[in-house]
């Protein structure tokens, strides 16, 4: 007892010391206030009175805001809200004045004349117009124009100049707006003035070379570097690319250094494009190549840089920094290398690869400033096909147009409205309506009367709505945006088409996988005739087509609105002229637009023993050659582009059990099979 | 304690006597001690206690002992800002130099008490947000406390209240920083230096006094609104104008006059006499009014947009508020001051949907960058950060898309239309193990199709050298053979150096029934079709109801969501997407399982393209004898549940279901038409 009594109490007292030893020194700490200690202070510190901080403005009280009146705008600066009055845009949209030139005029500048007076925005009067253009001369020896007559201080003016031009003004830019060739960041005035590319004296003026990327490929190229020198050429330096494993890293292997003065386009993946101004000619070279521009500090404003998010197409950089500059391009992880390149060909084909693009985007620009909250939407400008393509007038909502379902997460409408033509003879097409009003898809029918005889009194009767419009007699109306098209899809018919409910079923389903190309039933093709030395097409059966007729067909109601407001004038004239022609303008326009071909599904070849001999000198299941006038209305066509858009394609969908040694009630689309 | 202690050495001589008494007291006695040394331990040794909270090392100091710096009244004043300060002639990119992580390092000044020579401070202490403003930056990644790392310096001078402030002498203890790039809430125009300075949004106090639960967007009590109390009376006219033409749809408030004591007037909007709370007046608006005050930059714009209420900003020559990274087009109206009184006109023109795609919008944008100080501090941050290392920038989809939006959306890495040359060819891959006769045909098979450009065998077995040069066919093109380190499914999906070609072949050791026709048919459509699988076996997913999950599918099917790898053709980008960015542990469990290589592909290429696959050519019955095809081994039972047990695994790591279901299939465009045979360019196809 007594032992065990004296080890606890030995016991006590050592926990006892402990207890001091360990409690006492925190407690003095604690009772002696802590002082910042010397050395680095880790992070702002948190202060212990945060709490009593007062806020920068007293919640309890209104801001005592002294009221200011409306800003007059300071003297030599524009701004677009001061200097520009869009109150002269009537209705909102873009009506462009072209001021005659005085003298002989040169052949360039004629056909920039003829491309913005055959596009929508022009006016022959100056008091329709809100905006007036001033063209400067394209010769860096030619004289400047006198002060023009309606000049009001510049107000609602663009002084476009595509070259710089030296020659002395003989009156001050005032309000005007200046849209000039790489302007230099310091006189360029941002939301007013607009930015061009330099381009080449030689730059075609209408459709023009399309970009020289082949293939998606991070670096085809041999270099990974190409560097812009001062009298034009490029100079590649080393790195070959076959040695750059996939993951990005390339082993750092300057090699001989190479200079092919004669290549104005670079072979390399980077192009190193110093700042002064001079050298943003190659800015253009590059993004042709699809050589992905570094900018070196640039001393000039990147064209279109308004509208264009250049930060996915070209890289700016310190040229302070080279070094830093080249280890992050190596490092450059190769799905962006791949984006970027991508989109300098897009951004190439779809602004700067000729003149008349530039001019139109100018214009679009400005538009778009008028436009307001209507203008496109930055994602229209920055992905394929375009701004000159996507027009916000049918649509501010991306959802709306084919091209952007992938990106919005959306899909078509599953609905379609079969717009059917009837021409000349003016029967109704009774057989049709019903095979087509028999579609699950079929949202409406609406027959487009375009013949001389009225149209009968009574249709038959339909589970779906029948609309009749009374068209104009001509061939162009049937692709007119009719506000009655509300689905997304159109099935574009002539009366004497023959066509099955399974087709129309099975080609509606494989459009909503393609909502931006054409699918069709029956098909053309165009090859190049060395005899005649131009463009020619057949509707004889063959390996390949490029395109699908219009008298059966689905497409996008876009499609119409394109046709109609941004073709230009003269083209649709020529497709009323020869009828034929407006299938090959449909199917150019579409081309131009996604670049793809178009798509063929498959139709019966019963359908041409059971129908009546053709009355029309069209009409599917009639292979007949086109008219000699026909054949060249693809060139005249070709010509108006300024290019071929027409894509050839060899294959054909067909639903998945097509024809297979199956029984035929496990298919869902048999009837496609009649013999 | 120390009295116990006494006590206990006196113990001894009274225990006899006390005995029950005594126990009591060593019972206290350690009772205490025990409970005293716990409490000891836990002070010590709790990490999350009150006190051993702060680190010792970190400072806690008050904010009223800084050092204090007297300005002599002839201290220089800095020129005035340099207008044409670019981010390469006056930003010292020389400090930021190179950074592996792409990311500014920031340095903040510490706090010091400026006074002027008669010892009047010469601006008031920090505020409580430049307080916020600094902690977030010092806890931000890019923060750095040495300052001859940092490459931006923030000073601790408050200058966000302009009321409290003495600007010459500010300017004064500013001197080093003359060519400052400026972050700013109400730049104009004139003095805006694009690129260089930073416009943000002037925050508001109420973004955090008062809680405003979300409202989804749609039509609103009132079209316009305006909430603004000091405007010049000029705007002031033009409201009451608007007001007196458009009647209910549009509002004016003011300041109320009548109010009872105690109730705060920043939180009260009168009409007349009618009281309004705020800001949830704003919640009652589609559009609000957004006008010049003294300044530009407006703390409504702020509320405004919490609200997700549409901003209809009329202030000419203002620069919103991160404008550089930020599309206001997408979340707000601008209006030209002298186009005020159409406004209404304007706003009416804009269609239902785009307005509340706006007031989606501007919540959003309150949302990421408007909420606090420290959402604030970095954007601002961040968009610095882009201007130094633009090659790591942020992209314009990142700061402008809602998450709702990135979600549903794909970006297609091969978005450009582009149709590759013929003249290019493919490179076939063939896996292998050790089936050299079987592998040995479908090489001479191969080698028929005219666009083959290269052959490649990946030689996947470890144990058994590849035969001698002399035994493998002759064939026209180059043949290489790659041996693998392990037996991997996935080697066959390595992006090697040898494949020069953008299209790929991949295809089993014993599919030999493919004719020369098919396979460059097949390569055809891949033309047409370069960032989809194109393949031949065409496989389809099913949501099996009573099992609640999906089904593995290989019957005679109307649709078809996948092709087999077994013999696809495919971009070679999706070899490096597989080998590198495959998302989750799918990689390694299907060399794992040593299953399913395929329908992970056919996963990755759906996700990141959006496109359903595109199966070529009739269905075949493979009947080869020798050889265990696709078809024979996919009809096993345990086969088919694996299978399906793949899908549901790589549908859950994806979090959803990629693949697209389609009903239709390529063939030639004169497939079994009425046409002759001798014409048509791939006549041998579908034969057994």
């Amino acid at each position: 007892m007594q032992s065990w009594r004296r080890k606890s109490l030995w016991l006590a007292l050592l926990a006892s010391w402990l207890l001091i030893l360990l409690g006492v020194f925190p407690l003095l700490r604690l009772a002696v206030p802590a002082r910042p200690r010397a050395g680095a202070p880790q992070g702002w510190p948190s202060w212990l009175d945060a709490e009593l901080l007062q806020s920068f403005s007293q919640p309890e009280e209104l801001p005592e805001d002294s009221p200011q009146p409306p800003q007059a705008p300071r003297g030599g600066s524009c701004n677009w809200g001061a200097c520009f009055d869009t109150s002269k845009c009537r209705g909102g949209t873009l009506k462009v004045f072209v001021y005659p030139v005085a003298g002989p005029i040169s052949e360039t500048r004629r056909r920039i004349l003829a491309s913005i007076e055959g596009s929508r925005y022009h006016t022959l009067s100056t008091a329709e117009a809100c905006l007036l253009l001033l063209l400067s001369p394209d010769t860096p020896a030619g004289k400047c124009d006198p002060v023009p007559p309606q000049w009001d201080g510049g107000r609602n003016h663009l002084v476009l100049s595509l070259h710089p031009a030296p020659c002395l003004r003989t009156f001050q830019l005032g309000k005007a707006m200046v849209a000039d060739a790489s302007p230099t960041v310091d006189t360029f005035r941002p939301g007013f003035d607009v930015a061009l590319p330099l381009l080449p004296e030689a730059h075609p003026l209408q459709g023009g070379a399309p970009g020289r990327l082949r293939q998606h490929s991070p670096r085809p190229g041999v270099a990974l570097l190409a560097l812009a020198e001062e009298r034009g050429g490029w100079h590649t330096a080393g790195t070959n690319s076959s040695a750059c494993p996939w993951d990005g890293r390339c082993e750092q292997d300057h090699g001989p250094k190479q200079t092919h003065p004669g290549a104005t386009l670079p072979n390399a993946t980077f192009c190193l494009i110093p700042g002064r101004s001079p050298d943003a000619l190659h800015f253009l070279q590059a993004l042709q190549a699809g050589c992905i521009p570094v900018l070196l500090s640039p001393r000039w404003e990147l064209p279109f840089s308004e509208v264009i998010d250049w930060t996915k197409a070209a890289i700016v950089a310190d040229e302070r920094l080279p070094l830093q500059v080249l280890a992050a391009l190596q490092e450059m992880p190769l799905t962006r290398v791949l984006a970027l390149r991508q989109q300098t060909q897009f951004l190439w084909d779809a602004y700067f690869s000729s003149v008349e693009k530039v001019i139109l985007t100018t214009l679009e620009i400005i538009q778009d400033r008028i436009f307001g909250a209507s203008a496109h939407p930055s994602l229209l400008w920055n992905s394929p096909p375009g701004a000159l393509l996507a027009l916000p007038t049918f649509s501010t909502s991306l959802s709306d147009f084919p091209f952007y379902h992938l990106q919005q997460g959306s899909r078509p409408l599953d609905r379609f409205s079969a717009l059917i033509w009837v021409g000349a003879p003016g029967q109704p097409p009774l057989k049709l309506i019903q095979a087509v009003a028999g579609s699950q898809h079929c949202a409406q029918i609406l027959v487009l009367w375009s013949s001389e005889k009225p149209p009968p009194a009574r249709w038959p009767e339909t589970a779906v709505p029948l609309i009749v419009i009374d068209g104009r007699r001509k061939v162009s109306d049937r692709f007119f945006p009719y506000s009655a098209i509300n689905t997304d899809a159109i099935l574009s018919l002539d009366a004497h088409s023959s066509l099955s409910t399974s087709e129309v079923d099975f080609a509606f389903v494989v459009w909503q996988h393609f909502p931006e190309r054409m699918v069709g039933f029956l098909t053309w093709s165009h090859f190049w005739d060395e005899a005649r030395g131009g463009w020619g097409y057949t509707a004889e059966r063959a390996n390949e087509f490029s395109m699908v007729l219009t008298s059966a067909a689905f497409y996008h109601r876009y499609y119409h609105t394109l046709f109609t407001h941004s073709l230009p004038k003269a083209l649709r004239t020529l497709a009323d002229e020869a009828p034929t022609c407006v299938d090959v303008l449909m199917n150019f326009l579409v081309a131009s637009v996604t670049k793809w071909p178009p798509i063929k599904v498959p139709y019966g070849t019963w359908h041409q023993e059971a129908r009546p001999p053709p009355l029309a000198p069209r009409g599917p299941g009639l292979r007949q050659e086109p008219q000699p006038a026909a054949q060249d209305c693809i060139n005249q066509m070709a010509a108006g582009f300024g290019r071929m858009p027409l894509v050839s394609s060899r294959l054909r969908l067909d639903p998945v059990l097509f024809k297979d040694p199956v029984s035929v009630l496990r298919k869902k689309y048999r009837s496609l099979e009649k013999p | 304690m120390c009295a116990s202690v006494k006590y206990s050495i006196r113990g001894p001589a009274l225990i006899p006597r006390m005995k029950i008494k005594h126990r009591i007291y060593y019972i206290t006695l350690f009772s205490v001690v025990l409970l005293g040394l716990i409490a000891t331990g836990v002070f010590q040794f709790w990490p999350h206690s009150i006190e051993s909270s702060s680190d010792w090392s970190v400072e806690k100091r008050s904010i009223r002992d800084v050092p204090v710096v007297r300005l002599p009244a002839d201290s220089p004043v800095p020129e005035r800002g340099d207008l044409s300060c670019r981010m390469h002639t006056c930003f010292d990119v020389y400090r930021c130099g190179f950074n592996p992580k792409n990311k500014i390092k920031v340095y903040i000044y510490s706090l010091k008490k400026y006074v002027d020579d008669a010892g009047v401070p010469v601006s008031s202490s920090i505020s409580r947000e430049y307080n916020e403003l600094l902690t977030a930056i010092s806890e931000s990644d890019y923060y750095t406390d040495d300052i001859t790392r940092a490459c931006l310096c923030v000073p601790a001078i408050d200058l966000l209240s302009q009321d409290a402030l003495r600007v010459r002498e500010t300017a004064q203890a500013l001197a080093q920083l003359s060519r400052a790039l400026l972050a700013g809430g109400g730049f104009s125009t004139w003095t805006y230096r694009q690129g260089y300075d930073v416009s943000i949004p002037v925050y508001s106090p109420l973004s955090a006094e008062v809680d405003l639960p979300e409202k989804g967007p749609g039509p609103r009590r009132y079209f316009l609104l305006s909430s603004q109390v000091a405007l010049h009376p000029e705007y002031r006219e033009e409201l009451a104008a608007l007001e007196a033409r458009h009647g209910e749809a549009v509002l004016v408030l003011d300041k109320c006059t009548n109010l009872s004591e105690g109730v705060p007037a920043v939180r009260k909007r009168c009409h007349q006499h009618q009281v309004f709370d705020y800001p949830q007046v704003l919640q009652e608006a589609t559009f609000c009014v957004v006008l010049r005050g003294a300044r530009l930059g407006q703390a409504v714009l702020s509320d405004v947009l919490r609200a997700g209420c549409v901003p209809v900003i009329i202030a000419d020559a203002y620069v919103l508020p991160f404008s550089e990274v930020l599309d206001w087009k997408r979340a707000s109206v601008v209006v030209p001051e002298e186009k005020m009184s159409d406004v209404y006109s304007i706003l009416r023109s804009i269609p239902q949907r785009q307005t509340e795609e706006m007031q989606r919008q501007a919540r959003w944008f309150w949302e990421a960058y408007f909420q606090s100080i420290k959402a604030i501090a970095l954007a601002t941050l961040q968009i610095i950060n882009d201007r130094i290392y633009p090659y790591a920038a942020i992209s314009y989809e990142d700061w402008n898309d809602p998450p709702t939006v990135k979600w549903g959306s794909v970006s297609n890495p091969l978005f450009l239309p582009l149709i590759p040359p013929q003249s290019q060819g493919f490179t076939a891959i063939v896996l292998t193990y050790d089936r050299v006769e079987s592998l040995f045909r479908v090489i001479t098979e191969v080698s028929k199709v005219p666009s083959l450009s290269k052959l490649l065998v990946v030689w996947n077995n470890q144990n058994k050298n590849p035969p001698e040069d002399s035994l493998w066919p002759k064939i026209r093109v180059p043949l290489k053979v790659v041996r693998t380190a392990e037996n991997k499914l996935s080697n066959r999906f390595f992006p090697y150096n040898e494949i020069e070609t953008e299209a790929v072949l991949a295809i089993d050791d014993d599919i030999i029934m493919l004719t020369s026709d098919e396979l460059q048919f097949g390569y055809e459509v891949w033309r047409e079709f370069p960032d989809r699988l194109v393949g031949y076996p065409g496989r389809l997913h099913l949501w099996d109801h009573e099992m609640n999950k999906w089904k593995y599918e290989s019957e005679w099917t109307n649709e078809v969501s996948m092709v087999l790898t077994g013999a696809a053709f495919y971009h070679k980008y999706f070899n490096y997407l597989y080998t590198y960015k495959m998302p989750g542990d799918i990689k390694n469990w299907v060399d794992a399982h040593m299953n399913c290589e395929d329908i992970a592909m056919n996963f990755l290429v759906a996700n990141v393209t959006g496109k359903a696959v595109i199966k070529v050519t009739p269905r075949k019955k493979f009947k080869c004898p020798e050889c265990t095809a696709i078809d024979g081994l996919s009809l096993d039972q345990t086969h088919m549940v694996e299978r399906s047990e793949c899908i549901n695994k790589f549908a859950s790591v994806f979090g959803t279901m990629p693949l697209k279901v389609v009903e239709h299939r390529a063939d030639p465009v004169l497939y079994k038409d009425d046409f002759p045979e001798k014409l048509k360019s791939f006549p041998n196809i579908g034969s057994l």
